[in-house]
């Protein structure tokens, strides 16, 4: 598989401790750092000194805030596990918390939305790294007090400090803030309530490159993996699903709900998603079409009904279909409008009954007189075009004779419904020879 | 590896699995490795056909492991020591790491013995041998040629189907076989306690388990795969199981017939063979041995570092750079050359090593399976796969067997 390259995490870290905006660089918080892991099991007292129970848990509270605060501990007291709010809490220190008053409720703790615990949900679960563009554990996590609340400022990857957590007593428990990384700048992807988000996160995974993209979301398991599409902005998700290993895809679906996969599916290429749903199970593939808007369901399951084989079953039907009766600067806009999508390099030139005439070249459409009407450009080259049904090999054989980057697909009455790009067919026929020279890494 | 591609749906499902002979084959036929053979030889030139049940409980403990970890690997997309971290926390993570190198390092150790001993047979001294597999096999699997030279070593420890053959030559008593099967009996001394527990040891091998819940990781199975990967492990298992049987059934036609009770060298191993193949009894034991280790020993030093990288967070593979994955060529390495280099202690005994790693191999079992245990009747990790109360039971009483083993093991130890 392959793999960005990395910087090694230390640079990682100093890289984000150099940005003044981050939390983690303020002398007062990384002074104040507690580490998460050393404190579990420690104590909990009243303002008198008094052991109250040991600490099991931190709950988290995440929503807008980039740092979650602690809305509460979880506290074994005479061997029952109960909850105390996060308000009470007076003093941390890396060996102990103290309370604020003597008088505590004690309730069972039962999950909120919106929460999560920390020892329970994030250390040492997988999380991703998003400066260092890969998926790694949680080491430990710091808290520190901030604006009023004791919040979640920083996470920690490092194997050193791992290592340290082995340790006994409080060397175990001693900070090691040259490895944290910011909280601002990580995803982590948690348990059953939901996702961790963080402000921050969000945008800095905007600006990563699909592939790149692919690539975490690959490195993931099973939940976090869903969880983490989920986070991502559906645009940007299907960006990336588009640039992932089919079986890879297939997998990933099914652990998706059919609402969030329809969602990424419809932003996809036709080509591409309907490849996907061509290799699902019926069911699951008719529970994501029935969640799509109906036009471009109806659109998919015809493209999913053609052979892959065949020239429909590698075409994208998301053409730009102008009549030769519009001006220059209405083809214009239409490609204006659609410049998001691979395939806006020219429109498609029907007469008046939708039969196909030619396919304009956006060069050409520039270079026109932006009020000249369409039929003026009409001329030879005409486009090649097949039917939906033609073979492959056929296809690769116009392609060779006519040397342009695309094939036009028509049906029966001549109109057009598709488009075959040259790199479509490449897909199409390395996934072919793939089938038998699939090489998969020896990891073991 | 051979790829576990299962073409959805409708395609091709039985040329899929004859295509596969995947992870769990391997791994099953790799259970014959010198360690497997040699303990197994023992066992029947010791006592007979008496304890053959100690190989049926074995091969039921293997069959249903192997069918745990491929579901916890499949379910979690986690290696076992990531996991183990990551429900345990910290400590425990790092102590299941420790346990698997160690035993992963004693079976390596078994490995090389199994390649010197076969030397032994032609004369070629383990100084020489040892040098040139560590080499070898190392060259192999980091440039990546690994995968055609693995077929070439399944083929060559596929020899040892002769055993079956030879089984058949030597005229077993049938009715003292079945009767040793079925009913548990045998003699309380360290000897029979020791290679009890070696048996379960070998056959129910910890790196096994780390590999086939890797494998399904690494390879990014889906549940969808699960019943092919299922029927690939337990295909694996009982191929484990009929040679082992045969191993065992033959030596103890030949050599417990011949009241050579106690093996002491490769080649009074390699005599149970000479029904079959006469003189050549002793090159088809080398062939198969050899061809058995190193299929073994090059899977060895890359599933432990792969288990080692899963420690740390990030799984490393053979196509990261050493400067991104140092941790995973270090354990590599590491591995194979301390292995080796026991084996190059002069004066050592081949056959001591190669069964009392095995016993090791029982003892760092345990802390393994409890965790497996675990893990799965976690519902938050497993989902609708939690394992229900029976399966409990039956994981539960497996890991006791292995426990008295292993106590009777260390009360004979501290006793004697």
């Amino acid at each position: 598989m392959k793999r960005p390259s990395v910087a090694p995490i230390n640079t990682v870290a100093k890289r984000l401790v150099g940005r003044s905006d981050l939390l983690i660089s303020r002398k007062s918080v990384r002074e104040s750092l507690v580490s998460l892991a050393g404190l579990i099991g420690r104590p909990v007292m009243d303002p008198d000194g008094r052991e109250i129970g040991k600490l099991v848990d931190v709950v988290v509270r995440h929503g807008e805030e980039t740092y979650p605060p602690v809305s509460g501990l979880i506290v074994k007291i005479a061997n029952h596990k109960s909850f105390i709010n996060g308000a009470r809490i007076s003093q941390l220190t890396p060996s102990s918390i103290t309370l604020s008053s003597t008088k505590i409720n004690l309730e069972p703790f039962s999950r909120r939305a919106g929460e999560s615990l920390l020892d329970a949900d994030v250390l040492d679960h997988q999380i991703v790294d998003v400066d260092g563009l890969r998926v790694v554990r949680t080491s430990d996590l710091y808290l520190a007090p901030f604006n009023k609340e004791v919040r979640v400022v920083g996470v920690d990857i490092s194997f050193v400090s791992f290592l340290r957590r082995l340790f006994p007593g409080s060397l175990s428990r001693r900070p090691t803030p040259d490895h944290v990384i910011d909280w601002a700048s990580v995803a982590s992807l948690t348990d059953s309530t939901g996702v961790v988000r963080t402000s921050g996160t969000r945008a800095a995974l905007s600006q990563l490159r699909p592939a790149d993209l692919a690539d975490l979301i690959e490195d993931l398991a099973g939940r976090e993996q869903g969880a983490f599409v989920e986070m991502l902005d559906p645009e940007l998700a299907a960006d990336a699903l588009e640039e992932m290993e089919d079986d890879e895809l297939e997998g990933l679906l099914r652990g998706l709900s059919p609402e969030t996969s329809a969602d990424i599916l419809s932003l996809m290429e036709p080509d591409e998603s309907a490849e996907v749903l061509r290799d699902l199970e019926d069911s699951h593939r008719e529970s994501i079409l029935s969640a799509m808007e109906s036009s471009t369901a109806k659109e998919l399951r015809k493209l999913v009904s053609f052979d892959e084989e065949l020239a429909g079953g590698i075409m994208t039907t998301h053409i730009l279909v102008v009549k030769a009766t519009d001006t220059v600067a209405d083809a214009l806009q239409l490609l204006v409008m659609n410049m998001e999508r691979e395939n806006s390099d020219g429109v498609v030139v029907v007469d008046g009954k939708g039969k196909l005439l030619d396919h304009i070249q956006i060069l050409e459409l520039i270079a026109a007189d932006p009020k000249s009407v369409l039929t003026e450009l009409i001329a030879k080259p005409y486009p090649t075009a097949v039917t939906a049904e033609t073979p492959l090999a056929e296809v690769v054989e116009e392609f060779s004779n006519n040397r342009g980057s695309s094939i036009i697909v028509i049906d029966e009455k001549n109109k057009p419904i598709g488009r075959i790009l040259a790199d479509d067919l490449v897909d199409a026929l390395s996934q072919n020879r793939g089938l038998f020279s699939q090489g998969g890494g020896t990891r073991s | 590896m051979s790829q576990l591609k299962i073409p959805s749906g409708r395609k091709l499902r039985l040329a899929a699995f004859l295509a596969v002979m995947g992870p769990g084959v391997i791994a099953g036929l790799s259970d014959d490795d010198p360690a497997g053979i040699t303990t197994y030889s023992q066992l029947g030139a010791q006592y007979g056909y008496r304890m053959l049940w100690t190989l049926v409980v074995s091969i039921i403990a293997l069959i249903i492991f192997q069918d745990l970890g491929a579901r916890i690997g499949v379910v979690t997309r986690q290696g076992l020591i990531g996991l183990v971290r990551q429900k345990y926390g910290a400590r425990a993570g790092s102590f299941s790491a420790v346990a698997l190198i160690l035993a992963n390092l004693g079976t390596m150790t078994a490995e090389f013995a199994g390649v010197a001993a076969a030397g032994q047979l032609f004369g070629v001294s383990r100084y020489v041998t040892v040098p040139i597999t560590g080499f070898f096999i190392s060259a192999l699997v980091l440039r990546g040629t690994f995968k055609k030279a693995e077929r070439v070593f399944f083929i060559l420890s596929a020899v040892f189907i002769s055993y079956v053959i030879a089984g058949f030559m030597a005229h077993p008593h049938w009715g003292s076989a079945f009767h040793g099967m079925v009913v548990p009996s045998m003699p309380f001394n360290r000897d029979a306690i020791n290679i009890a527990t070696a048996t379960l040891g070998t056959t129910l091998a910890p790196w096994g388990l780390a590999f086939i819940q890797s494998y399904a990781v690494d390879k990014r199975l889906t549940k969808a795969d699960l019943t092919l990967l299922r029927a690939d492990v337990w295909v694996g298992s009982a191929l484990t199981g009929i040679i082992g049987f045969f191993v065992i059934i033959t030596c103890a036609a030949t050599l417990n017939h011949e009241h050579i009770t106690n093996i002491t060298d490769a080649s009074q191993a390699a005599n149970a063979l000479q029904p079959l193949a006469g003189a050549l009894a002793k090159d088809i034991f080398a062939v198969g041995i050899i061809g058995a280790a190193l299929l073994a020993a090059s899977i060895l030093p890359l599933s432990t570092a792969y288990s080692v990288s899963d420690l740390t967070g990030s799984p490393a593979a053979l196509d990261d750079k050493f400067r991104d994955a140092p941790l995973f060529y270090m354990t590599f390495a590491a591995i194979t050359i301390v292995a080796g280099g026991l084996i190059m202690i002069p004066g050592i005994s081949l056959i001591t090593i190669l069964i009392s790693s095995q016993v090791l191999n029982a003892i760092l079992l345990l802390p393994l399976l409890a965790y497996m245990y675990g893990i799965a009747r976690d519902k938050k990790l497993m989902g609708e796969y939690v394992a229900g109360k029976r399966s409990l039971l039956l994981y539960g009483l497996i890991i006791a067997v292995i426990a008295i083993c292993v106590l009777a093991q260390f009360w004979f130890i501290f006793n004697l």
